[in-house]
């Protein structure tokens, strides 16, 4: 379709000149960007994992949340989680080497996720304060559906990894080649579709407990 | 009556629309008012969107050169469509060679506009729509009547008796919840089974070649990664110079449309599966369409190319709360779509939407990224008139008026002689007949006029000071 791909351009410009030159283009962009931190919302004032903990259970995003002292006392944190919602100890664990040392003794593990999965237990790469959104980037330790297929999904996030900002999360990556699915999850699966009422667990899961792992004063 | 006029009639005397349309427009208003007033820097945020979008518009062919190139390098493969049918010809075409039984499709505005439901349907192609309601229209043989929801034309009711009709186990549906749920379960295993997943794409990112989906419900996603192949249909106006200006995009597209500061899911999708990556396509697609966006450019609706497609312009119009979706007979409804439209469908047979409007400006005023829609509705009946579109009766009473407005004394004289006559069709404080106004007050009461002319009180007030 080279040739749709000429006409499209060749219809751009006989409306607009041909392009300036990039580094003109460059410095328009960047005068545009030194205007982004006054336009963001005055609100990521403490300290980011305490701003991020607030944020993931503020009404708008409306996931539960917890931190514990270490990554060690995750698998209890999880199995708390099963025994309050009266869930089996039947586990999809996100195939992450960080989570397969733990000890899971006493639930039943498996590695992949099923199309009906109750519960599944990952691993964020980060987080963002300003939204409270878990960050995910998809890879082999990582699989995409983990986040979207099971009905209550756990997720432990290192407080280390919380940026305050989403353009702080950018910068941190910015010239890296992507991965194949960037996902930012803020709450749970929900829908207005229906009079405008909100239901949770349209088509992802309906309940998202949030771990944050750590804190700055240990 | 034309064609127009005759779907705002009956879109007027449907007795349970303005009930569906007022429980979801009213709580998108005033969830965005909480959101925006929860936002002191939006005033500013909007000028940047603004000017990003206008950067990027004005650089069109920059940008989608650097997307193009980069998208490459993800292992995404481009395609360009001049035209909605050329679009569908392509899509159909991946289709076809990935000998595609069952399609999932993550709703898509682009995807409505250049007619791609139908033209799978054509092609033999099992075709499903994953978003919930536009799963509702699919089942209703119905086509969307709001951009962010398609079925908000539909009650409750209605939407049990369609599940009802189409679910396996549908369960009782006497709530919301059980609707929803009983859409999950049908849904479930449509998601993993089929052979392709489209979506379309609320950014197109220039500097890495990603696209970015948003949505609540988690279906875009359970679209794009189980099938083999995944394809993207986007407008060639949907660029973003970088993930940096998406954050700032975001922020004004979520809260204008639903009142939340960013959606359940918002997802960057580059490229297809990578070494090693247990889930995602094989084959990754892009097409990028034109259908018309540079023609606008070329018709002085550059302005329009800025759009995010968040509906606020619709939750907000007074015409668009009467009447619905459906009355403005094209994809896009509302405000947006009355400058849109006559452009895409041209002037001739859309005339009327332009006309279907009180310029009451607060459309401009809710834009996240403000587009004077008025001045463009207004650009667009100016052309209707040069064209010679008015028809008869209302060109007669423009120059009626247009010969009184040059004469003021006469005018006067008229305005005050109404002013006069106006309550003596009064009942009530309000009228509710009156001859020449039937058509205004067969669907509500007019307010009698209070005070003098406009003139009258001008020259008053001038004179105390």
């Amino acid at each position: 379709m080279t040739d749709a791909k000429q006409a499209i351009f060749a219809a751009i410009r006989k409306t607009l000149p041909a392009p300036a030159p990039a580094p003109t283009i460059a410095a328009e962009l960047s005068q545009l960007r030194a205007r982004i931190n006054a336009t963001r919302p005055d609100r990521v004032s403490g300290p980011a994992d305490e701003v991020f903990l607030e944020r993931v259970q503020s009404p708008g995003v409306a996931a539960t949340a917890e931190r514990i002292n270490s990554f060690d006392e995750f698998p209890a944190a999880v199995m708390r989680y099963a025994v309050r919602h009266n869930l089996g100890l039947d586990i999809a664990l996100q195939p992450h080497p960080d989570l397969a040392t733990l000890n899971w003794s006493g639930c039943q593990t498996h590695d992949h996720i099923g199309t009906d999965e109750t519960l599944a237990v990952g691993l964020a790469l980060g987080g963002i304060a300003e939204t409270g959104s878990l960050i995910f980037h998809s890879s082999q330790i990582s699989p995409t559906l983990f986040a979207f297929l099971p009905l209550h999904h756990i997720v432990a996030i290192p407080y280390k990894n919380i940026w305050p900002w989403m353009e702080d999360y950018v910068a941190s990556f910015a010239g890296k080649s992507p991965p194949r699915n960037v996902n930012f999850v803020t709450g749970a699966s929900g829908t207005t579709d229906i009079e405008g009422a909100l239901v949770r667990g349209a088509h992802g899961p309906g309940w998202l407990h949030i771990v944050v792992v750590g804190s700055p004063g240990l | 009556m034309n064609a127009f006029q005759g779907r705002v009639t009956a879109a007027l005397a449907d007795p349970t629309l303005k009930t569906a349309i007022d429980r979801t427009t009213n709580t998108a208003r005033s969830k965005r008012a909480a959101a925006i007033a929860a936002w002191p820097e939006f005033a500013q945020a909007r000028e940047l969107g603004r000017d990003m979008k206008d950067h990027v518009i004005a650089n069109m062919e920059y940008y989608l050169t650097m997307f193009e190139a980069n998208a490459v390098k993800t292992g995404a493969k481009i395609h360009w469509a001049r035209t909605g049918q050329e679009a569908c010809e392509i899509v159909v075409g991946i289709c076809k060679a990935a000998k595609a039984k069952s399609v999932t499709r993550s709703k898509s505005m682009l995807g409505e506009e250049i007619g791609l439901p139908h033209a799978l349907e054509a092609a033999g192609i099992e075709r499903v729509e994953t978003d919930l309601a536009e799963h509702i229209i699919q089942l209703a043989g119905e086509t969307p009547s709001h951009i962010i929801w398609p079925a908000l034309h539909k009650t409750r009711e209605q939407v049990g008796e369609l599940f009802r009709a189409h679910h396996t186990d549908p369960g009782e549906l006497a709530t919301v919840e059980e609707m929803v749920s009983s859409a999950r379960r049908n849904l479930r295993e449509k998601f993993m089974a089929a052979d392709v997943g489209i979506s379309g794409a609320n950014f197109l990112i220039a500097d890495t070649g990603a696209i970015c989906t948003v949505t609540n419900e988690g279906n875009a996603e359970l679209t794009t990664t189980p099938p083999r192949v995944h394809i993207v249909t986007a407008g060639i106006e949907k660029l973003v110079p970088s993930m940096v200006e998406a954050m700032t995009m975001l922020r004004l597209l979520v809260r204008s449309a639903t009142g939340a500061e960013l959606t359940q899911y918002t997802t960057f999708h580059a490229g297809p599966k990578q070494p090693g990556d247990v889930d995602g396509p094989e084959e990754f697609h892009i097409v990028l369409v034109d259908a018309g966006r540079t023609t606008m450019l070329a018709e002085g609706l550059a302005e329009m190319l800025r759009c995010l497609r968040c509906g606020a312009c619709m939750n907000h119009c007074v015409v668009y709360r009467q009447i619905g979706g459906h009355a403005y007979g094209a994809t896009y409804p509302g405000p947006m779509g009355s400058v849109i439209t006559p452009s895409l469908d041209g002037l001739e047979t859309s005339q009327d939407l332009p006309r279907a409007c009180t310029l009451n400006g607060q459309c401009h005023e809710v834009c996240p990224v403000a587009i004077p829609l008025p001045t463009l509705i207004r650009g667009w009946r100016t052309k209707a008139w040069v064209q010679g579109y008015e028809p008869l009766h209302t060109a007669w009473a423009l120059r009626i008026w247009e010969f009184f407005a040059l004469r003021p004394v006469l005018y006067q004289l008229a305005s005050n002689l109404a002013l006069r006559i106006m309550p003596l069709f009064a009942k009530g404080g309000w009228i509710s007949k009156m001859p020449l106004a039937g058509g205004w007050t067969r669907y509500r009461d007019m307010p009698i006029p209070q005070g003098g002319s406009f003139l009258a009180q001008y020259k008053k007030r001038q004179a105390a000071k």
